[in-house]
């Protein structure tokens, strides 16, 4: 199955030519480093330590940057993997820094880390995301369709068992999957406009 | 990681799942890091999954609801009277439900009750049984340990008896009777006598022995009617080429006695003493 991607320049030609320049005194390729990797860094963070997020993405560009000005990386290509492990490390020394700062818990947090309430705004945007999966279920053209996405995303059962059951191949699975994820970027980029 | 690969795999939706093996979460994560792409599908795949879970929920929700809904709609249906007959039900069963449920509580405690005791009589029972058995092994036990006490007040007796006779073996004994022998070469009575002492102790044959001589010897103590009382081999003869022997007296009752040795014959009565 094919993806709308555009063809993109190869990531170890792009990587290794930013560590380049950046070691060479480039400020551009300091630049372009941050516009390439800022969103997935971004996002990376907001799974592992959401509250910190933004915090660590500055610091792990400034640790990162500070490594490639003095000494390069000695597998330049793998610059994604060295930006990673920087964030991750991050994300884990900044938790080994809380837990030995706190030694009581508080409750009331506690409480509300296990049950956020969700603001007005994050509460009409889920409405309208169950509202898109709802139109979305009744669109499908068949209850196996159906049965299908139910399974995959609300029980959370693997693809095999689901096929095994429903009696699909493979392919179908996917193709019904991919049709699913357009036609709700549709309908959701529809109602927002 | 490439993109045919992350979709027929459905890398996305399963890491956004949390689903993806955590080495095969990783090169994902390396790859999104700098994937435009892959990171729209990420925000579009958790927005599906939020959207789903959170209609799943509500349709449960409301599931819930409309059951309730429908149970009042039906008690609003009755009339005045059928409306108290079901509160009169309801406060009924209320009431009664958890007093029938002590109920059933305590005779199901009751009869664990009943239970236990008879396990418990069964188990004095065994006890008064096992006792029973125990007290005739007790004074089996008793009749062994006594009768060896008795084997060993014996044994101990013995013990002394013979550390006296090692004693008196021991000790210097003067005036030790000595018997010298020839050889018999006739039948008849023997001429040589021997009177024992009045107190247990030794005496010594010594028997003279012709030549051709032997390196060792081997002698056989005879009673008259030929019974065996005693046996020495590898016996060499002294300076003198005689054969000493050494007999406790206690060996030797009143009578008349043989000593074979080698072929050769010699006879001699014990006397008893005066």
């Amino acid at each position: 199955m094919s993806t709308d991607a555009a063809p993109t320049p190869d990531e170890a030609e792009v990587a290794t030519d930013l560590v380049r320049r950046i070691a060479a005194g480039n400020a551009s390729a300091e630049g372009e480093l941050a516009e390439r990797y800022s969103r997935g860094l971004l996002y990376l963070l907001r799974r592992l330590a959401p509250e910190l997020a933004d915090d660590l993405r500055q610091e792990t560009f400034r640790i990162v940057l500070e490594r490639l000005r003095k000494r390069g990386l000695e597998d330049p290509a793998g610059l994604a993997a060295f930006l990673r492990g920087t964030a991750r490390n991050l994300v884990i020394a900044e938790r080994r820094k809380t837990a030995r700062r706190r030694t009581d818990a508080d409750d009331e947090e506690l409480a509300q880390a296990a049950h956020p309430a969700p603001s007005q705004l994050s509460a009409v945007l889920l409405d309208e995301e169950s509202e898109t999966v709802r139109r979305l279920i009744g669109e499908l053209p068949t209850d196996r369709d159906r049965q299908l996405l139910l399974r995959f995303y609300v029980a959370e059962e693997e693809k095999e068992s689901i096929c095994a059951e429903l009696g699909l191949e493979s392919l179908h699975f996917n193709r019904v999957l991919f049709r699913a994820r357009q036609r709700f970027k549709e309908i959701l980029a529809r109602s927002k406009r | 990681m490439n993109h045919d690969y992350i979709e027929e795999q459905q890398v996305v939706e399963r890491y956004v799942m949390g689903r993806l093996p955590p080495e095969e979460a990783a090169r994902f994560e390396e790859h999104y890091l700098h994937c435009q792409e892959c990171l729209d599908r990420l925000d579009v795949a958790e927005s599906m999954e939020r959207g789903f879970k959170r209609a799943a929920g509500q349709d449960a929700a409301r599931a819930a609801s409309i059951r309730q809904l429908a149970l009042v709609a039906w008690l609003a249906r009755l009339g005045r009277s059928r409306q108290l007959a079901a509160l009169a039900m309801a406060v009924l069963v209320i009431a009664v439900l958890p007093g029938l449920l002590g109920l059933r509580e305590v005779r199901e405690r009751e009869r664990e009750l009943a239970e236990t005791r008879s396990a418990l009589e069964q188990e004095r029972e065994r006890s008064a049984q096992g006792s029973r058995t125990a007290g005739s092994e007790a004074e089996k036990l008793r009749k062994e340990l006594e009768a060896s006490r008795r084997d060993l007040a014996r044994e101990q007796e013995a013990r002394t008896k013979a550390a006296e006779q090692l004693a008196d073996a021991r000790r210097p004994q003067g005036n030790v009777p000595i018997l010298f022998l020839n050889p018999e070469r006739g039948g008849g009575e023997p001429t040589h006598r021997l009177r024992l002492p009045r107190a247990p102790g030794w005496v010594v044959l010594a028997l003279e022995i012709d030549p051709p001589h032997q390196p060792s010897y081997r002698a056989v103590l005879q009673d008259a009617k030929g019974k065996e009382l005693w046996r020495g081999e590898g016996l060499r003869l002294n300076e003198m080429e005689t054969l000493s022997l050494s007999l406790p007296t206690t060996l030797l009752a009143p009578g008349d006695y043989i000593l074979l040795v080698e072929g050769r014959r010699f006879t001699f009565r014990v006397l008893p003493s005066a």
